[in-house]
């Protein structure tokens, strides 16, 4: 188990060490879905940027589009995880995301945009 | 495009990195079987396509149908019990392209309609569409919920707890309440939304002294849009576990009165806040009819009796509320209570006394039982209480089963 436990450790740290060392830039970025918001909803980042959405809902599924990133991906119910998800903003720009699951009365309410400057 | 092709060094080196990604989340879920510390998450999936292609802007696309139930079980103290299938409501969206989208929510409450008798109904609560044009500016336009309240927009049972909506939401807040009307909505960064309509206004030969506004909303059925009425919502989100919200309406309602034309000021407040296991909520409403004697008088003319309408009705309620399972295990369950001071009488015009049984309380206490989330059960004891000497409020015990799917 301790070998395991050690091969983790090494494992992660030079995943880390290549993100660091030679890959863009990753900024992760928690957003938490409930009806019938996104919070943050709004989202800025520098281009070149790889975004890591980390999403958790706090009530039922919900959907993460954007569109002119071809990502639409189901965020798992309270309490079942979160949905990771990674795109790189390239452009600068206004990127519109929204919930792509009927989750409620006002879902069509929920929406958001990254900013890419 | 935002997802330009990065270098071919990079999408090998990425790739890798999302190998090793995979391969470490696997080494910790073996981790923590082996430890004995199994956990509910599921490996969350990272979507990473350094060439994802885009989707067709005016891509058409139909939403799956949705919906939410509601089935009571109420027992008023020294009256009958019922069972009652409350709610069975379908949704059903459409979007034309990426900056036209329709929603619509049809109900039919008490599961029964039947033609110009008191059965249930049958409701179109929303048709609308949206044309989406900026994030800070959109514009709506079809039969709309009024953007007043906490619950009137956000009434999905697993999202609130009590087997029935707040009292404050029922009496002072006509929920659900809505109707035609056309406006504009959007996002205006830092964490504020906001939304406003023109809409029908209410029609004041349905004002009364128990339920307020409740029998003034037209729903729709051939409105009137004479004087079309103002409404609005903002809302607060830019903190997490917290959301505050405000809003108001503001219409004239005598389109069916000759000579009065009584106008209805409604404003609002409403907080959720998170903390840990602990939820609280609360909101505080308030009513104001001008001509409020003159309206009453007129009624009488038509009917033979006042409605002892107030010039003024206030509501509030506070509910705290907490989740008592260890966050490992599948089910949650709730338990909360919830105060409620809901007064339809609160100030009366000159000449007319308050009907003391309609400044009433409540204390609602009870569970709510998630065996997973889009799922509750739910079980209250409701203590009514009003300022009534002669008329006595009737407590009752209530179970409901609620759903989303």
């Amino acid at each position: 188990m301790v070998v395991l436990v050690k091969r983790v450790i090494g494992v992660g740290c030079w995943v880390l060490g290549l993100a660091f060392a030679a890959g863009p830039p990753v900024k992760v970025v928690h957003v938490t879905a409930e009806r019938f918001s996104f919070t943050p909803s709004q989202i800025r980042v520098k281009a070149g940027t790889v975004v890591e959405f980390r999403i958790a809902s706090e009530d039922t599924n919900h959907g993460f589009r954007i569109a002119e990133a071809g990502i639409n991906e189901v965020i798992p119910k309270r309490g079942k995880g979160e949905l990771k998800v990674r795109f790189t903003a390239e452009k600068p720009g206004r990127y519109a995301f929204e919930c792509s699951k009927p989750c409620g009365a006002g879902h069509n309410m929920m929406r958001g945009v990254v900013i890419v400057e | 495009m935002l997802l330009a092709p990065v270098a071919h060094g990079q999408d090998a080196q990425a790739r890798r990195i999302e190998e090793l990604e995979k391969r470490v989340q696997e080494l910790e879920r073996q981790l923590s079987q082996l430890l004995g510390t199994k956990k509910d998450v599921p490996p969350a999936p990272i979507t990473q396509d350094p060439s994802p292609a885009p989707e067709a802007p005016t891509a058409e696309s139909r939403l799956p149908v949705s919906g939410y139930m509601d089935f009571h079980f109420n027992k008023p103290r020294r009256e009958p019990a019922q069972l009652d299938f409350h709610r069975f409501v379908l949704l059903f969206g459409h979007s034309f392209s990426d900056r036209i989208k329709f929603w619509s929510e049809l109900e039919v409450e008490h599961a029964f309609v039947e033609g110009r008798q008191e059965k249930g109904e049958l409701e179109l609560e929303q048709a609308y569409l949206d044309f989406l044009i900026k994030p800070y500016f959109n514009v709506r336009g079809g039969m709309l919920l009024a953007p007043v309240g906490l619950i009137n927009e956000r009434h999905e049972p697993p999202s609130f707890n009590g087997v029935e909506r707040p009292l404050v939401d029922t009496v002072i807040l006509p929920s659900t309440w809505f109707d035609t009307g056309v406006g504009i909505f959007g996002d205006l960064g830092k964490g504020f939304v906001y939304k406003t309509y023109f809409m029908s206004p209410l029609d004041a030969t349905g004002f009364s002294a128990e339920e307020g506004l409740r029998e003034g909303r037209q729903k729709g059925f051939q409105s009137s849009f004479r004087n079309p009425a103002w409404t609005g919502r903002l809302e607060y989100h830019g903190l997490p576990r917290l959301a505050l919200g405000t809003s108001f309406w503001r219409g004239s309602t005598g389109f069916r009165l000759p000579g009065v034309n009584p106008r209805v000021k409604v404003f609002e407040v409403d907080g959720r806040y998170r903390l840990g296991r602990l939820d609280l909520r609360g909101e505080l409403a308030q009513v104001h009819i001008s001509k409020a004697g003159e309206l009453n008088l007129a009624l009488q003319r038509d009917s033979g009796g006042s409605p002892n309408v107030a010039e003024r009705m206030r509501g509030f309620y506070l509910e705290p509320a907490v989740r008592v399972l260890p966050r490992r295990w599948p089910h949650e369950l709730a338990l909360f209570g919830r105060y409620e001071n809901f007064d339809t009488q609160n100030r009366m015009p000159r000449g007319y006394l308050p009907l003391k049984q309609f400044d009433r309380s409540a204390w609602v206490v009870g569970a709510t039982y998630y065996p997973e989330p889009d799922v509750a059960l739910k079980f209250d004891y409701t203590f009514m209480r009003n300022a009534s000497s002669v008329v006595r409020a009737v407590n009752s015990v209530n179970f409901g089963i609620g759903w989303w799917f």
